[in-house]
């Protein structure tokens, strides 16, 4: 179990080439857990890489507990992975692959015995144990996987990289249950690498929003769904997504045209697009007295929840109501959103003080 | 109508075994013939049909106008054992760092290098015959066991390295990262990782290597004189002005012996599942 920081790290494939991952700095508590969360190809897999040894940073440095390990050897670092498709020993039984990591470290066979025998009560997998591990259903095979990490009572992080893709969605709730559990029981680091908010929201304490190989804000679940970096966390945290819509400045507030929502601004703004964002969660509709008038264009459930999209011009708006509304398609409806759940953006990241 | 179609699997089965059989029990039944019973036709059961005779077998083991097995037997299996051995051990290594590594020489990469080792097989044996011969006579080993077994180390080393190659790539990468993330060295994950899953290639590779060492006659012809005697050279003492079919035929049994059991023995071993499970 360690504290890993990242360094002032950066990773380009060739030199001279574009960064896959984008200078950054970070530190990550022991014990604690972390999503890395951002669409395929956004560099998230690569950090988790640099993280465990399988590539060398190109700039900067990783310490674990605040020791330099960047030029050590992926064995030597004592990180277990979980990877996206199931990997395992298939030469041999569930046993022997539990194991395994303590057979490689040379621990003696009564404590690699116990070991096993501890983690695999805790998964559930003692029946299995004398099995061969090929014979494992996907989820119990990951379930294999994520052993071989916990078998080790000193591994310094489990990185479990989308380890749920492949994984029946029923299935997936309840061995996301099990990774949450194992991480309150062994305080071991453990950091998740996925695309599905719900699965990131879920599981992790902080969450690394990551987009173009740049961390594009690093924060708890609430502080991403309160106050996203960018337009585009705002995009990608929540469901519904957040509504934007396009403002302007008026001497000193920002408004959007046509409608009752301003925020008060003070001193110069940076140059370029403005908008004003909310969450649909913030917002209330009434038949009258309310900021935005619009037309009822669709009505639709998420959960127990009911999110009525309201078309105003070109813009549709989103609101999300518990239980059910008395809104009817096609009526007219306002929409109103108190002050300060309003948030300005600019060029697509927030402005501090709105 | 299932039992129809079963009867005719059975039907098609049985006429196909009949069909492979044949031979065999040809190759057995004239082996205890004499000229007589050869030229008298087709005769099948020893006793009734034709009086059975040792005499094609005697001649194996020192009978008149034969020759001495044992020792050629011997030979074969040490060149072709431990030709077949070396070739496997260096043969997997090369194809495994093929496999997991990059290299660049120039504008040659892993699959040109791949092509140099099959390449050897490409040449026609004649081709190598007196570079071989002259390499051999350098190293005075012409006429030697040692000799053989580095010209059959040549020769199947490429077969090894092109049937493993394929085998490590289908077996895939994730693998090697998890061992090392489970603290493995390169070598331990080699061994206790990798090389047990590919097991069914190494099975198909230490087969081909096994039977075309066996079967080769060419260079155990041409790299010996008097001293050593493979056995497929040693058989061809056997004939003479006329053919002794019996003596041939049990030297045909006794040489494609080891072979048979080697295809029963791994026909069992791929059957049992260890290719299925590594396709997946």
């Amino acid at each position: 179990m360690a504290e890993i920081i990242l360094e002032n790290l950066a990773h380009a494939y060739a030199p001279g080439a574009p960064y896959a991952l984008k200078p950054l700095h970070m530190t990550w508590r022991n014990g604690g857990t972390y999503a890395l969360l951002g669409p395929s190809g956004c560099g998230k897999s690569t950090m988790l890489n640099i993280i465990s040894g399988l590539l060398r940073p190109s700039e900067g440095r990783v310490l674990f507990d605040g020791q330099d390990v960047t030029a050590l050897d992926t064995g030597k670092r004592n990180v277990a992975q979980v990877f996206q498709v199931p990997v395992i020993y298939k030469s041999m039984t569930v046993g022997e692959n539990l194991g395994f990591p303590l057979v490689c470290r040379g621990a003696s066979p009564q404590k690699i015995k116990a070991r096993v025998e501890t983690v695999a009560e805790r998964l559930g997998l003692t029946q299995w144990l004398k099995r061969p591990a090929n014979a494992l259903t996907a989820d119990m095979k990951q379930l294999v996987s994520l052993g071989r990490g916990l078998v080790r009572e000193d591994v310094a992080a489990i990185l479990l990289d989308e380890p749920l893709t492949v994984i029946d969605p029923q299935l997936k709730f309840d061995l996301r249950r099990i990774l949450k559990e194992i991480n309150e029981e062994f305080r071991v680091t453990m950091v998740l690498v996925t695309h599905d908010q719900t699965e990131a929201l879920t599981f992790a304490e902080e969450i690394v929003v990551m987009n173009h190989g740049e961390v594009v804000q690093m924060g708890s679940p609430t502080e991403l769904f309160e106050r996203p970096a960018t337009e585009h966390v705002g995009w990608f945290i929540g469901s519904p997504a957040m509504n934007f819509l396009p403002a302007l400045r008026e001497a000193d507030r920002i408004v959007v045209p046509g409608t009752g929502l301003s925020v008060p601004v003070t001193g110069p703004l940076p140059q370029g697009e403005l908008k004003i964002g909310f969450r649909p969660e913030h917002a209330t509709l009434a038949p009258t007295g309310g900021h935005i008038e619009g037309r009822v264009a669709r009505i639709w459930f998420e959960g127990s929840d009911e999110v009525i999209g309201i078309d105003r011009g070109a813009h549709r708006v989103k609101v999300r109501a518990s239980g059910t509304s008395p809104a009817r398609t096609g009526e007219p409806v306002t929409v109103s959103v108190p002050g300060d759940r309003l948030s300005v953006f600019v060029n697509g990241k927030r402005l501090s003080s709105g | 109508m299932r039992t129809f179609y079963l009867a005719l699997k059975y039907l098609a089965v049985l006429l196909w075994s009949a069909f492979v059989i044949f031979p065999f029990l040809w190759m057995i039944s004239t082996s205890f013939k004499t000229a007589n019973s050869v030229t008298a036709g087709a005769k099948w059961l020893p006793w009734l049909q034709f009086e059975p005779s040792l005499a094609g077998w005697q001649s194996l083991f020192g009978g008149v106008g034969g020759i001495n097995i044992l020792k050629p037997y011997a030979n074969s299996a040490i060149v072709t054992l431990s030709g077949s051995a070396i070739a496997l051990v260096l043969g997997t290594l090369a194809a495994y760092g093929l496999s997991r590594f990059t290299f660049k020489a120039g504008p040659l990469g892993n699959g040109d290098i791949t092509f140099f080792f099959i390449s050897q097989r490409i040449m026609p044996p004649i081709v190598l015959a007196i570079p071989f011969f002259l390499m051999l006579r350098f190293l005075g080993l012409l006429d030697t066991l040692p000799g053989l077994i580095l010209i059959y180390v040549a020769m199947l080393m490429p077969i090894a390295v092109w049937v493993m190659v394929d085998f490590f790539n289908s077996v895939p990468r994730g693998l090697d990262e998890m061992a090392w993330m489970d603290g493995c060295t390169p070598v331990t994950t080699f061994l206790r990782v990798i090389l047990p899953n590919a097991l069914p290639g190494l099975v198909v590779a230490s087969m081909f290597c096994l039977i075309f060492g066996w079967n080769d006659f060419f260079f155990a012809f041409t790299m010996t004189f008097t001293e050593v005697q493979l056995l497929p050279v040693s058989l061809v003492a056997l004939n003479s002005s006329v053919t002794p079919w019996w003596s041939l035929s049990a030297a045909a049994i006794v040489s494609v012996a080891p072979l048979a059991v080697l295809a029963f023995v791994v026909e069992r071993f791929l059957s049992r599942g260890g290719l299925a499970g590594a396709v997946r």
